[in-house]
């Protein structure tokens, strides 16, 4: 035969059975004959010949292989037998699976746990990580990043680029549309109450770029977003709800923003954009006219045609030009880099490495159910075994012994399933609750979404082939003529079975030591954290922001106005104290250069943080004053200017003693900036988190200065702070019933949230690590309870000749010991190379703490040894003389 | 097909020549496009499969029309001829190009 009639016979198994044999010598000899047609003599014809032949083939095989599914589903007559066979394997596997409600329970209860784990997390990673947007075609919107080598190599996106940096690289091929915003607060009133907006102050028009229409009304047009166009203003679908009560007249309108009127021209759909802004205003000035090292904007771009690639090779061009052109003017060009991400990732980035974290952890604890389950039927199918084989030696198909099998195992996995995604689906609905604000407003809708269902349905399959490949490879090893025989019958289980089921012993073990060492290490950081001596008192104390606009408040009256709330406030009843600041710890956002007197002011001028704060701001954290004096009513415009220094600036940067009487001059270099004294240092905050190093911070008073006009303000309660607030509000509104206050918080509150990441890592991997113990503990009392069974009859013989109780215990537990050791091996290997994963979240531990690994180890073989040695216990009250007698 | 089996009985892969022929090559039938048709045309009770004439040829089956596949035949091409016929009356340049 040649080898093409052979190649063609193989290929023809692409047709249905009754259709391949019907025409089997027919098709052959069409197929030869066509070989000798003389379009395929030609040149090429070969090629010709099987390319037709392949189409022809897969044509009319899938279109009969098509007509057969259609026609089984037409007439089931024809396919009667194997829906017959399918109904009585399930029916065999209900029954198998309702007998023994007590394995049938543990088994399903252990998939819910992974597989509803699993799917929530998956749920929250792809809600919050991997799909937070309702953008269209997200994976295109790229922002732009920049990093300056001569101060920080971290790329930055949020406010970092000035707009004639942003008309560098506008016009590259590889974007399309564009925008850049700056972000600020406006305040907005008419209507109830003054509120202030998180605004985004736009150089293009946004809503082309990230692909959103407005619902009502329309964009921006090119000559409102042009320099000095006419004022103009789009809302987002939150505030036309909560402030306009959903008015369709609003289009038109005219509004109050900042204390002058805008005309409302659209509304914008419901979602997250640009931020969580919900305010979207023209930048209005005239950008040429901004110096090229003011940067305060975010720029969006939306790839055109090219990858990311060709995006990033584009912008390092134009780096590489700019620093040409205007390195001799701002120095810090040099090396300046521009690269373009996924506007979704640089959202996102400070979730991710808890999100995968947290990933791989219920993946984790899914593997280890798996296990268990697998283990579970393991010892079933073992008990089974004389069954199975009784049915091969009466002439039962292995494949049907197999199906019945894998039909247990994925009717188990199916109600695992179901729990599992109930779970999730409740789980997912009130996850929104513990989640704080910021983060679930990137993802307006989190829920049991079609992928979130599809994920969960294939880690159901994966797990069902899972647990039930290893039974059903033992059935399929079976051989009838041992299982009957009587070495058979006492038997334990076979060496290769017990070998299997300690072997996923081994590896239950080891994913529970990863666990719980990945918990005990976020435990032991969290700790760290939770110790940190902050410097201040965080408790009590209510913070809001206030920020006055320039339309209204100028010069002196700024600082006026701030004096007249401060004295009201202080006259509440239950406040301690209260004072305003323009940042307060953690959040370390206001920097300055500066130079000290007498030292030379090096190529690169110091940064320090910059703090402007009422005299009382110290009194109301708590800071202490370590010496000099405190600032008070002297330090008024008209007097010296002084300022406060933390020790951190005061050893760094003023070096020797004194430092009080030092004097510094204050932000960029210009001739005319007076000398202001250093008169007191105070005690270090940690203000830049609790996890990072205290930096050098100056503080300046209040009243020595007249542009601050966003303030924090600073109440210490007596009692409860939040309960304050309606008061405090009261008092500002009354002052002017304009003026609103916003980013509520307390000072423990903005803590915790800092901390967010890593709580609720360690929650979530703590319970996990539970989960996790729980269900290798069951393991390896199954696994020796099983093995105890089996043995009845030789420890009975062992006992008979004189073995004592010791000698069977440590018989018993001597092969717990075995497997508890492998897995612990074996897990610490697994915590310490995937502890580098968790590195992110921690602070002041390495993923190699020995304190954690010793004490993971402890605990878990306690609860091993225990898990073991229940089983020896029994084992030990084996009655010899019943013992012999058990079959 | 059917009117390549018109003129008597063919095997299969003599149907595909006889179609390829009529149609100048505009229509080429694979060996699973044909035998696919076969077995449709033979569910569909329009053609038989011939009895053998001799041992030699059981290896090469033939086809023939039943009656009903005569018939079908028939009204179709009376179909297509009176479509044929009302093309030419209302647009004669359409149907035979000078």
């Amino acid at each position: 035969m040649s080898a093409r009639l052979w190649l063609y016979r193989l290929l023809m198994h692409a047709y249905p059975g009754p259709f391949r044999r019907r025409f089997e010598s027919e098709l052959e000899s069409a197929f030869l004959a066509a070989q000798s047609e003389p379009r395929y003599a030609r040149r090429g014809g070969g090629a010709l010949f099987w390319a037709d032949t392949l189409v022809d083939l897969c044509v009319s095989a899938s279109r009969q292989r098509t007509r057969q599914v259609i026609a089984a589903i037409r007439y089931p007559r024809s396919s009667r037998n194997k829906v017959d066979t399918m109904l009585h394997d399930l029916r065999h596997a209900f029954r198998l699976v309702i007998r023994q409600p007590a394995f049938s329970a543990a088994a399903v209860l252990s998939l819910a746990l992974g597989i509803g784990g699993s799917s929530l997390i998956y749920g929250l990673v792809d809600g919050l990580v991997l799909h937070p947007f309702p953008y269209p075609d997200p994976d295109r919107l790229v922002s732009v990043g920049v990093a300056f080598p001569r101060q920080s190599s971290e790329l930055r996106f949020i406010e970092t680029l000035s707009p004639a940096e942003y008309f560098d690289f506008k016009r590259m091929r590889s974007f399309g549309v564009t925008t850049a915003f700056d972000l600020g607060n406006r305040n907005v009133s008419g209507g109830d109450e003054p509120e202030r907006l998180f605004t985004a102050l736009l150089l293009d028009d946004p809503f082309e770029v990230i692909g959103m229409r407005a619902t009502l009304g329309r964009g921006f047009l090119a000559e409102e977003l042009a320099p000095n166009g006419p004022p103009v203003a789009i809302i987002s679908h939150r505030i036309w709800q909560s402030r306009f009560a959903g008015d369709r007249q609003i289009v038109g309108r005219a509004i109050r923003i900042g204390g002058q009127a805008a005309t409302v021209v659209g509304v914008m759909p419901p979602g997250l954009l640009l931020l969580g802004t919900d305010l979207w205003i023209p930048w209005g000035g005239d950008p040429s006219r901004m110096p090229r090292n003011v940067r305060q904007f975010t720029v969006l771009a939306r790839l055109e045609g090219s990858g990311l690639a060709e995006a990033n090779a584009e912008l390092a061009a134009v780096a590489g030009r700019v620093d040409q052109e205007f390195r001799g003017q701002f120095r810090e060009y040099e090396g300046w880099r521009l690269e373009a991400r996924p506007w979704a990732a640089v959202v996102t980035a400070s979730l991710r490495d808890a999100a995968f974290v947290l990933f791989g952890a219920v993946l984790f604890v899914l593997l280890i159910a798996c296990a268990n389950v697998g283990n579970l039927l393991l010892a079933r199918a073992a008990a089974h075994q004389r069954d199975v084989a009784m049915r091969l030696a009466l002439g039962a198909a292995r494949w049907r012994v197999a199906r019945e099998l894998l039909t247990e195992s994925l009717l188990l996995s199916l109600a695992g399933a179901a729990g599992g995604l109930l779970l999730a689906a409740g789980a997912l609905a009130i996850a929104p609750q513990f989640l704080p604000q910021r983060v679930v407003s990137l993802a307006p809708d989190i829920s049991l979404s079609g992928r979130v269902l599809a994920f969960g349905l294939a880690l159901t399959v994966i797990s069902a082939v899972v647990i039930g490949l290893v039974p059903v490879l033992r059935a399929w090893r079976t051989s009838p003529r041992v299982w009957l025989s009587t070495e058979g019958r006492s038997a334990t289980g076979g060496r290769a079975v017990v070998r299997l089921r300690q072997a996923f012993i081994v590896a239950e073990v080891a994913l529970a030591v990863a666990l719980l060492t990945g918990a005990g290490l976020l435990a032991r950081s969290f700790m760290r954290i939770q110790a940190v001596d902050l410097g201040f008192d965080p408790s009590n104390v209510l913070t809001m922001r206030l920020t006055l606009p320039r339309e209204k408040y100028q010069g002196e009256a700024i600082n006026q106005f701030f004096n007249a709330v401060l004295e009201r406030i202080r006259a509440l009843p239950g406040v301690e104290r209260a004072s305003a600041a323009s940042q307060y710890p953690p959040m370390g956002a206001f920097e300055t250069s500066f130079e000290v007197e007498g030292e030379e002011p090096g190529e690169a001028r110091p940064n320090t943080l910059i703090t402007v704060m009422t005299p009382d701001y110290f009194g109301t954290l708590g800071v202490a004053l370590k010496g000099g004096r405190a600032f008070d009513a002297r330090d008024t415009l008209r007097a010296p200017l002084v300022v406060s220094v933390n020790e951190a600036f005061a050893d760094r940067y003023l070096r020797n003693e004194p430092f009080i009487g030092r004097r510094l001059r204050i932000g960029p270099p210009r001739p005319d900036r007076p000398w202001v004294e250093v008169v007191s240092v105070v005690a270090d905050t940690r203000n830049r988190g609790a996890t990072a190093p205290v930096a050098p911070e100056i503080f300046i008073p209040m009243e020595q200065q007249v542009m601050w006009n966003q303030v924090f303000l600073m109440v210490r309660a007596r009692g409860d702070a939040p309960a304050l607030l309606p008061l405090v509000r009261r008092e500002i509104l009354a002052l002017d019933s304009e003026q609103p206050v916003y980013a509520i918080n307390t000072l423990e509150g903005s803590l915790q949230s800092a901390l967010f990441p890593q709580r609720v890592s360690l929650v979530l991997i703590g319970l996990f690590a539970a989960v996790a113990l729980v269900l290798a503990a069951v393991g390896v009392y199954g696994v020796m309870s099983y093995g105890v069974a089996t043995r009845t009859r030789e420890i009975g013989i062992r006992m008979a000749l004189g073995a004592d109780a010791g000698a069977v215990v440590r018989l018993v537990v001597r092969q717990a010991i075995v497997v508890l050791s492998l897995g612990l091996a074996l897990g610490l290997a697994l915590a310490v190379s995937a502890g580098r994963a968790l590195s992110t979240l921690l602070v002041d531990v390495t993923a190699r703490d020995p304190a954690t690994l010793a004490s993971v180890s402890a605990v878990l073989a306690a609860v091993g040894l225990a898990a073991g040695y229940l089983p020896a216990r029994r084992a030990v009250r084996v009655d010899p003389s019943a013992a012999l007698r058990h079959d | 097909m059917l009117l390549a089996l018109s003129s008597g009985d063919q095997h299969g892969y003599a149907i595909k020549q006889e179609v390829e022929r009529v149609t100048g090559g505009d229509i080429r039938l694979g060996p699973g496009t044909l035998y696919e048709a076969i077995q449709r045309l033979e569910e569909d009770g329009l053609i038989e499969e011939a009895s053998p004439a001799s041992a030699d040829q059981q290896q090469r089956r033939s086809y023939r029309l039943t009656f009903a596949g005569r018939a079908v035949l028939r009204v179709e091409l009376r179909r297509y001829g009176a479509v044929l016929t009302h093309a030419r009356a209302i647009s004669p340049g359409l149907v035979d190009p000078s």
